[in-house]
């Protein structure tokens, strides 16, 4: 086909569904390395992607998908919550009967409560496995630190998310769960009074907590939540993709990646080389690559003859992650399907039930609060999330990072599995082994 | 620090860079500065200068209403009237544990929730509760009601003759 009918064919009205189509897609399926890279940073889904990606990162026995798992789950949550949004009323004599109008007359009530109490705890439950992988395979070494705190904070306000949201239905598990869980926080030194009454906008649980909660749990939760993400991720790319071991280091981690040096680098590039590095400098300088894909466009540069480690994201990493996102989805839609989310009776103030729980990722707290309020509640939850926070910059020796249960790292793995381990038992405890008045009980 | 070409050289010297550190730091001190206050604001807007719950001062009827020796656990108020001959007490009736209703008792208040069980004073005697249950400042209004003011925290054993 000559220029001309080319020309003439895409002016014509039969070509425009196909222009129209290309008018969004920028670039067709594509069928060389060339089109692979393109496809991944034209397309504003794809291009927080690195066009091409470690082997050694798509191991599913490396990561597990966890971090993919939660992100898919946030957004299950997002989407299920922002419709139960248009039947919920956060109002103290409505609530618990929107509740029921859920479970009664609106479409899909039930299963997309189900859905987003389900993907709720599964999102608890997967960004503390995901956190356990990071830890164990000492992937918040530099220049990994500040992403390890990001992911702390993650953590944390996934918890928060999920216990704003617990008082919502406004039944007798939900009011009871808050009184108990806003009293640990009562016990904090100092501010903890204070920060009692701001939550709850009053002195007991009521309409005032009730709006509080809702618009935490609608509004600042999930933007916080969000801009953190962003940052988690966008770290996650500027900091060389996911950790790996040294040895699987020699390849590279994007198209056009220059070895830095062996290589004669032009000033724009040794800029770039500058900003990778980050504070570590000319000791990291030696041995790291560098990606220039943001300099570089155009044709594929390799410089040098270094052994290419890596895969096109299109269609490997994108492949992979459809995988995690399927399955994300369907465990949720099936546990849906099956199990109910709980409501209990409506509210009685009168009437706490015996025992009265938080809900089970707080119920480790609760057992330790049981021994000693201020120690149980405050003490000791703060010293460990210190820990958490420091840990990066106390464990600073990259011996062992990329790789499960190195022995470089023995001591540092055990500690934290140790810790681990002692919270999910207190959590188990709390949950299956106490019954009336807080008193041992036999769940068989 | 960029220099600026169009500037004369003669007062490119020692003190002018001074003089712009100084107006540089006093600029991110007054930056910084504001958005910590516009910040802090934000926390004096959420803590409410009035609660819409229940008010925290409330009538609880004549003395009459509580003849000697009664013990009137006021669910709705969280609080537990005491008469003993013509002294009139309140004792609150929420667990210093958790937040619970404690309940009355033969030998005071226990708590359904974690176990704790108080003497008649609010004094713990087992369970994990922390502390003793607070007492509140009753008073009599000229009209002859009796008013349970729970903002105010009186010591154990303070009663109010009537």
């Amino acid at each position: 086909m000559n220029t001309q009918t080319a020309v003439r064919s895409q002016n014509s009205w039969l070509a425009l569904p196909g222009n129209v189509w290309r008018s969004i897609f920028r670039n067709p399926l594509p069928n060389s390395d060339y089109g692979r890279s393109s496809t991944s940073f034209t397309n504003f889904f794809l291009h927080i992607h690195p066009v091409k990606v470690h082997r050694h990162s798509l191991k599913a026995t490396y990561t597990w998908g966890l971090g993919l798992m939660a992100t898919f789950l946030f957004l299950i949550l997002v989407v299920t919550g922002i419709l139960l949004m248009f039947y919920y009323v956060p109002s103290t004599t409505q609530a618990y009967d929107r509740m029921l109008d859920l479970r009664g007359t609106v479409a899909f009530g039930i299963f997309l409560r189900n859905m987003h109490r389900w993907s709720a705890h599964g999102m608890v439950a997967i960004v503390f496995l995901h956190m356990c992988r990071v830890f164990l395979t000492g992937a918040y070494k530099p220049p990994r630190e500040f992403n390890w705190v990001i992911g702390v904070f993650l953590f944390l306000i996934t918890l928060f998310l999920s216990f704003t949201g617990y008082l919502l239905p406004w039944d007798q598990l939900a009011f009871w769960a808050i009184t108990v869980g806003t009293s640990i926080a009562g016990y904090a030194p100092f501010v903890g009074k204070d920060v009692r009454f701001l939550l709850l906008g009053d002195s007991t649980v009521g309409q005032e907590a009730l709006l509080r909660f809702y618009v935490l749990h609608v509004a600042v939760l999930p933007v916080l939540l969000t801009g953190l993400i962003t940052i988690h991720f966008w770290r996650i790319r500027k900091d060389g993709g996911l950790a790996k071991p040294e040895d699987e280091d020699t390849g590279t981690t994007s198209p056009g990646a220059v070895k830095a040096a062996p290589v004669e680098a032009p000033a724009t590039m040794a800029v770039a080389a500058g900003a990778g590095a980050g504070p570590a400098g000319a000791a990291v300088l030696q041995k790291r690559t560098f990606g220039i894909q943001g300099l570089v466009r155009g044709p594929l540069v390799k410089v040098g003859s270094i052994e290419d480690r890596t895969l096109f994201s299109w269609p490997n990493l994108f492949q992979a992650e459809l995988l995690v996102f399927v399955i994300s989805v369907a465990a949720i839609l099936v546990v849906s399907l099956f199990f109910n989310a709980p409501l209990e009776e409506p509210v009685n103030v009168m009437h706490p039930p015996n025992p009265a729980k938080a809900p089970w990722y707080f119920l480790g707290l609760q057992e330790q609060v049981s021994y000693s309020a201020f120690w149980g509640g405050v003490g000791v939850p703060t010293i460990e999330v210190l820990l958490l926070l420091l840990v990066p910059y106390i464990d600073r020796k990259l011996a062992g990072v990329g790789r499960w249960f190195a022995k470089e790292r023995l001591l540092a793995n055990t500690l934290f599995t140790t810790f681990a381990v002692i919270n999910v038992v207190l959590v188990i405890v709390g949950t299956f082994f106490r019954g009336a008045n807080w008193e041992f009980v036999s769940p068989w | 620090m960029i220099k600026n070409p169009a500037k004369p050289t003669t007062d490119g010297g020692p003190e002018d860079i001074g003089r712009r550190r100084m107006l540089a730091w006093l600029s991110g001190v007054g930056l910084c500065g504001s958005a910590i206050i516009a910040a802090l604001s934000n926390l004096v807007f959420i803590k409410p200068r009035a609660t819409y719950g229940q008010p925290a001062k409330f009538a609880i009827g004549k003395p009459e209403d509580f003849p000697a020796g009664a013990r009137i656990s006021l669910d709705t108020r969280r609080v537990c009237v005491v008469r003993e001959g013509d002294k009139v007490a309140a004792i609150s009736t929420t667990c210093t544990h958790l937040g619970c209703i404690v309940s009355v008792a033969e030998t005071g208040f226990a708590c359904p929730c974690h176990g704790s069980h108080y003497d008649q004073d609010g004094t713990v005697t087992s369970g994990p509760a922390p502390k003793p249950l607070a007492w509140y400042q009753v008073t009599l209004a000229p009209n002859g009601d009796l008013y349970v003011d729970k903002d105010n925290e009186v010591e154990a054993g303070t009663y109010l003759k009537v």
